[in-house]
């Protein structure tokens, strides 16, 4: 474990000097301007709006800084030749990418955590209290990063920054419309084969539909962040997932970086 | 009885090839490396020498595991090179390394130490002895983007050498120094062999690879051309001599004429060419025997650049 630590802190550092907070600033501000204006604006929504636009910025935030970080994860090591002072050592390359998407994440959840703060701090303020569901809704944004962050190194371990952002916002927005992809490609398909076909490949592509429960879950129950939410159970399936989901895309990484000529 | 197991040597290299495809459809094949072999010695400098492209860098990413051969192996101290732990031994300093710009030099070679799992008060112990020993201490904090040339090269070195290494391999550590940092990083190398440590550089800084290898290798287009030691290589063109003789110089010519040798009058007499098929005693006691002071007598060599010159240019027509 010793250099996969070694390599986490270090990109968590690289990140946080990268004035990344300053998003948090920004954050801040809209959090802020939701709280003042929008719930004035809402007609007694006011829970709701804070709530939903709430935990709607910390997902966007976490996502983009997720693909705007991760982009250039491993090409900027290559490009800037740091790697020659890392891999010359007794470091293997899973660790390598192991360490990398580790301090990744790290650096990623101290922002949106303190994002969380803010939203927090932000309902107490105006009343509204606390409660589970936005803790709940929080984990889950927090396993969907984890996910991005394991594709990025992925794409990040052979391709450019713009080719890496390009893919991984696609499968984004795959995965999370799998659910509405699925009911295409039925309708659309009569044969059985081609059903099976599409279905398996869409199996593929991770499903980031379960990290954001609106509307209805898969019980057919009606969940919002002012209502009935998820449960736990839920949580720590959907936690078990992640953790599995990213672990097969970080050894398929691992595959791919581990013959690679570093010229 | 039990008898010594023989020690392992820091480096062999056996029939290494490496080729890059280039061009727009990647159909050009490029051999960079082509069919090298040696192996080191421990504790011994070696210098790996060669004009631009001819394939020293790509040895030396090939050694370390930035890059994989084609054919051929490579094992340090009885390890494939791809194995990581054949990397826990070694100490690598790139050409013009490149830093992280956020971090310190200090900061750096902690995550460099924390790679090796070194940790506490014997990291922060060692990483403080090395910034005395390579003269930075006075920029440990600093963030590296201020460092200038000289310093970069020395914070290199300091994480190369973080590990203790007992192998150190250096790609043209002394390029774009100035005098003195050239002199302080000989200094250096001539200290890690005093250590017992084996180092193996690159360079196209010819004095100063004559000045402190034990072992040159000579590449041009990817193979071998020449391996031996400094001296041996020097002596194998070894080409007559010259011989400094004072007194008149109507005397020394006419003596040198009579040996059918060439000469010209100097400041104190006269230099008298002694060819290579000339025997050399009885040319000297022809003088002695004339009553004329010999005030020196120099063999002419080749010089290391000479032979780098003439092995470059071989190689280019053969290609």
């Amino acid at each position: 474990m010793g250099p996969i630590l070694a390599l986490a802190s270090n990109t968590y550092r690289e990140a946080i000097r990268n004035k990344v907070l300053y998003s948090i600033g920004i954050f801040a501000l809209l959090v802020i301007l939701v709280g003042n204006f929008l719930t004035d604006i809402s007609l007694h929504n006011d829970k709701r709006v804070l709530f939903d636009v709430g935990i709607g910025l910390l997902s966007t935030f976490g996502l983009i800084l997720a693909v705007f970080t991760g982009t250039s994860l491993i090409y900027k090591e290559i490009d800037r030749k740091t790697i020659y002072l890392i891999l010359t050592k007794p470091v293997g390359r899973a660790q390598f990418l192991a360490g990398k998407m580790l301090g990744l994440t790290a650096s990623v959840y101290l922002v949106l955590g303190l994002m969380f703060v803010l939203l927090v701090g932000q309902s107490l303020f105006m009343g509204t209290g606390a409660p589970p569901q936005l803790y709940k809704a929080a984990l889950l944004i927090l396993f969907e990063v984890f996910i991005v962050i394991s594709i990025t190194t992925l794409f990040s371990s052979f391709s450019t920054p713009f080719i890496t952002g390009m893919l991984t916002l696609g499968i984004i927005v795959i995965g999370r419309l799998l659910p509405d992809l699925k009911q295409i490609i039925l309708t659309k398909y009569q044969a059985d084969a081609m059903r099976d076909l599409a279905d398996r490949l869409l199996q593929v592509f991770p499903q980031l539909y379960l990290f954001v429960p609106n509307g209805h879950d898969f019980n057919g129950q009606y969940v919002s962040l002012t209502a009935e939410f998820v449960t736990w159970g839920y949580i720590g399936w959907t936690a078990l997932y992640a953790l599995v989901y990213s672990g097969i895309i970080l050894m398929i990484s691992a595959v791919i970086f581990r013959r690679r000529d570093l010229t | 009885m039990k008898t010594a197991k023989p020690a392992q040597s820091p480096l062999e290299i056996r029939d290494l090839v490496k080729s890059f495809r280039t061009g727009f459809l990647q159909s050009k094949k490029v051999t960079a490396v082509g069919g090298l072999s040696f192996s080191l010695e421990e504790g011994e400098i070696f210098g790996l020498l060669g004009p631009n492209g001819a394939g020293k860098t790509t040895t030396l990413k090939m050694i370390t595991g930035l890059i994989f051969p084609d054919k051929g192996e490579v094992k340090i101290f009885g390890h494939p090179s791809a194995e990581v732990k054949a990397r826990a031994r070694i100490g690598f300093l790139p050409e013009n390394p490149w830093f992280y710009d956020y971090l310190t030099a200090r900061e750096f070679l902690r995550m460099a130490g924390g790679i090796f799992s070194l940790r506490g008060p014997a990291l922060e112990k060692r990483i403080n002895g090395l910034f005395d020993q390579l003269g930075i201490a006075h920029a440990a904090d600093l963030p590296m983007r201020k460092y200038s040339k000289g310093m970069l090269q020395r914070a290199g070195l300091a994480q190369a050498l973080i590990n203790d290494p007992d192998l150190v391999i250096m790609d043209e550590p002394l390029s774009g120094l100035d005098p003195i940092g050239r002199r302080e990083l000989r200094e250096i190398i001539l200290g890690l062999k005093a250590r017992g440590k084996t180092v193996l550089f690159s360079s196209h800084i010819l004095s100063d690879v004559e000045e402190i290898c034990d072992r040159v290798a000579i590449l041009a287009r990817g193979r071998l051309r020449e391996i031996g030691s400094v001296e041996s290589l020097l002596d194998m063109g070894t080409n007559g001599a010259e011989l400094e003789v004072g007194g008149d110089p109507e005397r020394i010519g006419a003596i040198a004429d009579t040996l059918a040798l060439e000469w010209v009058r100097s400041m104190t007499g006269g230099r008298v060419i002694i060819s290579a098929d000339a025997d050399t005693a009885t040319v000297l006691r022809a003088f002695l025997d004339a009553e004329l002071p010999i005030l020196e007598l120099k063999r002419h060599r080749r010089s290391l650049e000479s032979i780098f010159v003439a092995q470059s240019e071989k190689a280019k027509k053969e290609a």
